[in-house]
């Protein structure tokens, strides 16, 4: 499990540069082939005994975070978000902003607000990074505009669970890496992917399609729980410890029923639990992968957590064993590959 | 062994000590002032004081908060899931998505303040702001879950950084001002001074309690000077802003004795330290408020050290400020003039 250095490491959409080289270090010797192609995913090759099919692995290394928009002349930085970033999880945080420079998201104190400025929740327009900079020029000189800013948040695992930021997709990267670790040769190839760009509109892996052709392809992601107390419980979308969660259906996508049925059934066979995902907001690569080219039949597992994009999120590790134990399982059996050749 | 002025700050941002749950900030504190006072004494109401005897003459108390912000656990719900109350003032806005630390019977254990993931939010949800109602804590990422209890302490955690020589942590309101007379304690060995001193690091100032107040009436105080902290880069349109490194911040208003002011600014003019002043109209909503009208009643000064995003995990100063705040402090009691 590479979980507690791939939430550590800074990789916002559009700057995975830093958890692609973490990757590529440590599957290369692993695997027959490895590549980077021009937008910046990371694909490697395991090649099959027979290479009578084509599976497709994929996991994104982007997590969400912000972008300095504006230097101002007190010497603070505004900023957007890359990515569904929450305001309210901002105020008085810690960042990371570009390679190794910290700030802070001050917010104006207590004491100073009005009665209704209390109420009235943070806005990209009025948030700020302070860097201890006095004036425009100060800052300038050591931050530009178009830096990215990630959150800043230690791995920590405690009572069977882990927190820390970016477990979105990080987690599901740590997956793929536990399975070439494997290092077992199947029947069928089996390609890798580590994709960019997923949090900005599942970009990256729009041109996997045309480059590797695969038949099947299974998203691993990291899903939101929602099981909050206020939350009743027929609106949670995944509860904390029940295990691998697998999706019926996304924004824009309904996974291919017979992939579906494979997950399923894997489970079952071989005692794992596992939780359907009760709710069908937000999208996965699977979508994008079903659109590009002929298409593919794809399905998504998720590990599920609290939390997501905000600086800190829990994960069950439990559900993360789980999680890699049905991946595992869903490559060696090899069912999923006659199911959508038959 | 004296710590510089920014690892002090640091040091003492890191201890966790509520208003009323002061005594590891206490403890501390007595370990550094214990070789630098000729008394030093816990009092009734669970704060230090540490005498420095002068010529007998008068008797002048220096005073710092050593509390801060917090929360109590007011609910559990479903076995791991928590809600709070605040303990002093917290904006609601400055917690999610944060990590807390319970003190529990059994030790402490971890927290994590949630907030639902943007994807299954209601538009409505997106406008506003989670009031300490709805807000939770999600106690499962700690190993004492079980052990959590209505009334356990709870702190917003967060390590002190430093940003382009400021320091950033929580709690530095007031543990600046502690600092300033830890500070001011080391350079007044240098002097002598005609006044009994006693520099008092007090209990409970977040929730308007009684923690100097009590201390300015056992000691019989004639001259109190208060240390605290003040809102930096950002103040209401018509007062003057106050700037982080622009020195000490002389108060003055009702609460503050306007003999006593005028000293100290003369006394700041003579020995070349830069200051800043601040207009308290009513008010000052520190402890010069109470010990003003202590017994026979005390003349009171207010000092406050510059800082940005006050009662925040992120609370910002500049050493510059607390040590030209200590070399105010043992200036005003070596040349103080009465």
């Amino acid at each position: 499990m590479y979980l507690k250095e791939l939430s550590e490491i800074p990789g916002v959409s559009g700057d995975e540069d830093k958890v692609r080289n973490f990757i590529r270090e440590r599957i290369e010797s692993k695997l027959d082939e490895i590549r980077i192609d021009r937008m910046g995913n990371l694909i490697g090759i395991k090649k099959g005994k027979k290479s009578d099919g084509r599976l497709l692995l994929v996991a994104h290394m982007d997590e969400v975070g912000l972008m300095v928009t504006k230097i101002n002349d007190d010497g603070t930085l505004s900023f957007a978000p890359v990515g569904g970033v929450d305001p309210r999880v901002l105020p008085g945080k810690k960042v990371r902003v570009g390679e190794d420079k910290l700030g802070i998201v001050g917010y104006k104190a207590i004491h100073l607000q009005k009665s209704e400025e209390i109420k009235k929740p943070p806005s990209y327009e009025n948030l700020r990074i302070y860097m201890g900079f006095s004036s425009k020029k100060e800052a300038e000189e050591e931050v530009e505009i178009g830096t990215y800013v990630s959150f800043l948040t230690k791995y920590t695992e405690e009572n069977g669970r882990a927190t820390g930021k970016a477990f979105d997709d990080r987690g599901g990267c740590s997956i793929l890496m536990d399975i070439i670790d494997l290092n077992e040769r199947y029947d069928f190839d089996v390609y890798f992917a580590f994709v960019v760009q997923e949090e900005v509109g599942l970009r990256g892996s729009a041109i996997l399609m045309e480059q590797l052709h695969p038949d099947v392809a299974l998203v691993l992601e990291t899903t939101t729980a929602g099981d909050n107390p206020e939350i009743p419980e027929y609106q949670w979308a995944t509860h904390l410890g029940d295990g691998p969660v697998i999706t019926f259906a996304h924004r824009g996508y309904v996974a291919d029923k017979r992939v579906f049925q494979v997950l399923i059934e894997t489970a079952v066979k071989h005692g794992i639990p596992f939780q359907m995902k009760r709710r069908t907001a937000g999208g996965t690569d699977a979508g994008r992968l079903a659109r590009r080219g002929r298409g593919v039949p794809a399905g998504v597992i998720s590990i599920p957590a609290r939390y997501i994009h905000s600086p800190l999120s829990i994960m069950d590790l439990g559900d993360y064993r789980n999680t890699f134990e049905l991946v595992k399982r869903v490559v060696e059996d090899g069912k999923i590959m006659e199911e959508v050749s038959g | 062994m004296n710590l510089e002025t920014k690892d002090l700050l640091m040091e003492l941002s890191r201890i966790d000590a509520p208003s009323g749950f002061e005594k590891e900030a206490i403890d501390f504190i007595e370990k550094q002032v214990k070789d630098l006072a000729d008394v030093v004494k816990k009092t009734r109401l669970g704060g230090l004081i540490a005498g420095v005897k002068g010529g007998g003459g008068l008797k002048i108390g220096i005073f710092a908060h050593v509390d801060e912000i917090g929360f109590v656990i007011s609910k559990i719900e479903d076995e791991s899931f928590a809600r709070l109350e605040t303990v002093g003032g917290v904006d609601p806005k400055v917690v999610l998505a944060s990590e807390v630390k319970i003190y529990t019977r059994d030790g402490p254990t971890r927290g994590v303040v949630g907030l639902l993931a943007p994807h299954l939010q209601k538009p409505e949800d997106r406008k506003k702001v989670p009031m300490y109602d709805e807000i939770f804590v999600d106690l499962s990422v700690g190993s004492l879950v079980k052990s959590v209890r209505v009334g356990d302490r709870v702190v917003l955690r967060g390590d002190p950084i430093e940003l382009n020589g400021k320091i950033v942590g929580k709690a530095l309101d007031n543990r600046a001002g502690c600092t300033s007379l830890i500070k001011s304690m080391e350079l007044l060995r240098k002097y002598r001074t005609l006044y009994d001193v006693y520099y008092i690091f007090s209990s409970q100032e977040e929730v308007g309690g009684p923690g100097a107040a009590t201390v300015a009436y056992e000691l019989n105080l004639d001259y109190a000077i208060v240390v605290d902290v003040t809102h930096a880069d950002d103040a209401p349109p018509f007062y003057e802003k106050i700037s982080l490194g622009g020195g000490p911040v002389i108060g003055f208003g009702p609460s503050v004795d306007k003999d006593f002011w005028k000293k100290i600014m003369d006394i700041a003019k003579r020995n070349g330290i830069k200051y800043q002043k601040e207009p308290l109209p009513g008010r000052s909503g520190t402890d010069t408020d109470e010990v003003q009208m202590t017994g026979i009643g005390v003349r009171t000064a207010l000092i406050s050290i510059p800082l940005k995003y006050m009662h925040t995990p992120v609370e910002v100063v500049d050493p510059f400020d607390v040590d030209e705040t200590a070399r105010l402090l043992t200036h005003i009691v070596v040349d103080l003039e009465v």
